[in-house]
């Protein structure tokens, strides 16, 4: 389409040796911009190179991350231990919000094993869950253990880590929290275990 | 008047060392220009609008990236509708597709950012300060003193002022203005990532308009690439009546006579020697100092050409001063320069009008299959499948997302299952707040005898304020019956 050059190309430029079909190739200076990008990328690949894996400037990827998902989880722990234990529990099921949010919880995720009255399948054969309306606990009835037990889930008997949905840990508190409001603090704890696999 | 005529053998604005020929290219004025004009800030103000008005509950347009939802023009899409860019892609493509094949380069010279900002922003601000062309290069050539200090401080000022502006308002886009406020009014340290993103953004329009600009289109841009592919010879395209314009006349700006042209092909060679029959074009280079990338029109369809219209107005301001016919520099196809009539159906056309056709309508039954609601319904991490002391039992964890302002009630059902199905799970109603998202489980339990192998079926879930059903097929999976039936153990145990 474009137009071929009526003469021949002026006698200044300077023609590649090859010929395709045809078509000759001038030998033109390429813009100084590109060819600052194109050394510029060469340079910084070598500086990256160096910089990243030969010098220890900085840690490798690998040992990054696992650094950064470690502060994470110091964090998370020391917000935790700080907040977490008993007392503080018993008193997260008498605070009207966290109960509320806890309830929704419940409801969408743990009632379809643990029946809407927590009375499990001492409510209705249908339900599969374990009775936690009642004083007898098969993995300990203190409140962190409960909290434990929901985190961490027992598989043998189908209870999966946190109800099998990815809640989050304040999900699963409130849950607990939830649950606990339905106890009293002090109340005869009974434990079942679990008969042996 | 700038140095060289421009060659088709090499790039105007790259001189033969690689360093920049930095252009000032004149001003036009005539209808085209004003058009142009008038579609830029047309443009422009759609692209600052459309973040300020409300459609709905919501900006006309608001890409929610951190909350996962697209609000456009009153529609509201989710995260889970990402399959859906795939016709918006592809539609774009076959319309750029049939638009260049019919029009040409339409997009370049009309529509695209950087020729809108480029042309009736930034260059405007250079006119402003810095005066016309001529002006603009003495100010180039001048000594560096205290008023070209200035005047270059303070075009540098607005040009990175402005960039700043147009780099919010693409922030706008995606966190909305109340947010954009916000963050405008708090310290930077409360949000490195999105001000560093502005600031960034900021500094690459600045560098493109104020100094990359034509470059971007020549060497960077691959729509201007693809345009030999794109266009045939009754496609639409600005170019130049050589018919009528050669050969040219000596003319009064003291132009060189026309054998001093270098490689114009449309110098037909018969024509140079005869002096008898003169063209209209008067050889005055109007249309080369008003061409932003720097070409001769003059020499044929070229790369660079952006399909701009400045070299019309350019060239018809002239022709009428001269008492000439206007056009000799126009919208024609190349079909239409060399005298013959331009066909506007052909394969080409048709093929593309027929894929825009096809992608459009199978387009606008994607969108309309989109429901206010998102359903997903997978098997619970953990095993695929429990054996309780009387039944097989699965467990399935579904994910509810409510893409709508309102609440929205939803049932579950489960459908197309063997009788003796227990079910938990489905009994309530489900109600989802606003834009919120929901987990729920749902056991299904099968009494062992009435297990007879793995079965299909359906999660139901349909909206009691949509009328709507979403069904997701699912599997129920279990062991082989067999090894559930007490004699089975009983024949094998003696053995």
């Amino acid at each position: 389409m474009s137009p071929e050059p009526s003469g021949q190309p002026p006698h200044e430029d300077n023609l590649r040796p090859h010929t395709y079909d045809g078509i000759q190739e001038y030998d033109k200076r390429l813009p100084n911009w590109w060819l600052l990008t194109l050394y510029g990328a060469i340079a910084f690949a070598v500086a990256f190179w160096f910089v990243h894996y030969e010098a220890s400037v900085v840690l490798p990827d690998g040992e990054r991350v696992t650094q950064e998902l470690n502060r994470v989880e110091a964090v998370k722990l020391a917000a935790m231990v700080d907040k977490l234990n008993d007392p503080y529990l018993w008193q997260a099921s008498r605070n009207s919000a966290i109960v509320a949010n806890g309830a929704a919880t419940y409801k969408s995720v743990c009632q379809a094993c643990h029946a809407p009255s927590l009375r499990g399948k001492a409510e209705d054969p249908k339900y599969i869950g374990a009775n936690l309306a009642d004083n007898a606990w098969l993995h300990g009835g203190q409140p962190t253990e409960i909290f434990k037990l929901v985190r961490e889930g027992y598989l043998p008997r189908g209870m999966p880590p946190r109800g099998g949905q990815p809640l989050s840990d304040t999900a699963v508190l409130e849950a607990v929290a939830f649950v606990l409001s339905h106890h009293r603090e002090g109340e005869p704890i009974v434990v079942e275990p679990p008969p042996a696999q | 008047m700038s140095a060289a005529r421009p060659s088709l053998d090499s790039v105007t604005t790259i001189n033969a060392d690689g360093s920049r020929n930095f252009l000032h290219p004149a001003d036009t004025r005539g209808r085209w220009t004003l058009a142009r004009r008038v579609v830029a800030w047309f443009l422009i103000a759609v692209y600052v609008l459309l973040p300020w008005i409300p459609v709905g509950a919501h900006p006309a347009v608001f890409l929610d990236v951190a909350g996962r939802r697209f609000h456009l023009l009153g529609w509201t899409l989710s995260l889970q509708e990402t399959w859906l860019l795939f016709f918006a892609l592809t539609g774009a493509g076959f319309a750029l597709f049939f638009i260049t094949a019919l029009l040409g380069r339409v997009w370049c010279g009309w529509a695209c950012p950087q020729t809108v900002f480029l042309e009736h922003v930034y260059r405007r601000i250079e006119v402003l300060l810095e005066g016309d062309a001529p002006a603009r290069r003495r100010l180039d050539a001048a000594p560096w003193d205290a008023a070209k200090t200035a005047r270059r401080v303070a075009k540098h000022a607005l040009y990175f002022l402005v960039s700043a502006l147009v780099a919010h308002v693409l922030l706008a886009y995606f966190v909305s203005l109340p947010r954009l406020y916000a963050m405008i009014t708090t310290a930077p340290t409360a949000h490195w990532g999105t001000f560093l993103f502005v600031f960034v953004t900021s500094g690459l329009l600045y560098f493109n308009f104020a100094w990359f600009r034509e470059q971007l289109c020549i060497v960077v841009c691959p729509y201007g690439r693809l345009q030999s592919a794109l266009i045939d010879d009754h496609s639409l395209v600005v170019g130049y009546d050589a018919k009528r314009g050669e050969p040219r006349r000596q003319g009064r700006a003291g132009a060189p006579p026309p054998s001093a042209i270098g490689s114009g092909r449309a110098v037909p060679s018969e024509a140079t020697a005869a002096v008898a029959k003169e063209g209209d074009c008067v050889d005055c280079l109007r249309c080369v100092h008003v061409c932003p990338t720097g070409i001769d029109i003059r020499q044929g369809l070229q790369m660079e050409c952006l399909a701009c219209t400045a070299c019309i107005d350019a060239c018809d301001d002239v022709m009428t001063r001269l008492r000439r016919p206007t056009g000799l520099i126009r919208y024609d196809s190349l079909a239409g320069f060399a005298g013959g009539r331009t066909k506007w159906v052909r394969p080409r056309t048709m093929l593309y009008a027929a894929l825009l056709v096809v992608g459009a309508a199978v387009a606008l039954l994607a969108f309309a299959s989109v429901k206010p609601t998102a359903f997903d319904a997978m098997r619970m991490p953990g095993g695929a499948y429990f054996l309780d002391t009387d039944a097989v039992r699965n467990q399935m964890l579904v994910r509810l997302t409510n893409k709508t302002d309102a609440v929205r009630r939803v049932a579950l059902s489960v459908e197309g299952a063997p009788a003796g199905l227990l079910l938990s799970g489905t009994d309530d109603t489900i109600e989802l707040a606003p834009l919120a998202e929901s987990l729920h489980t749902v056991v299904l339990r099968m009494p062992k005898p009435r297990f007879a192998g793995k079965f299909r079926y359906r999660i139901v879930a349909r909206d009691l304020d949509g009328g709507y059903e979403l069904v997701k097929p699912a599997e129920f999976i279990g062991p082989d019956p067999k090894l559930l039936q007490e004699d089975y153990w009983r024949e094998k145990s003696p053995r």
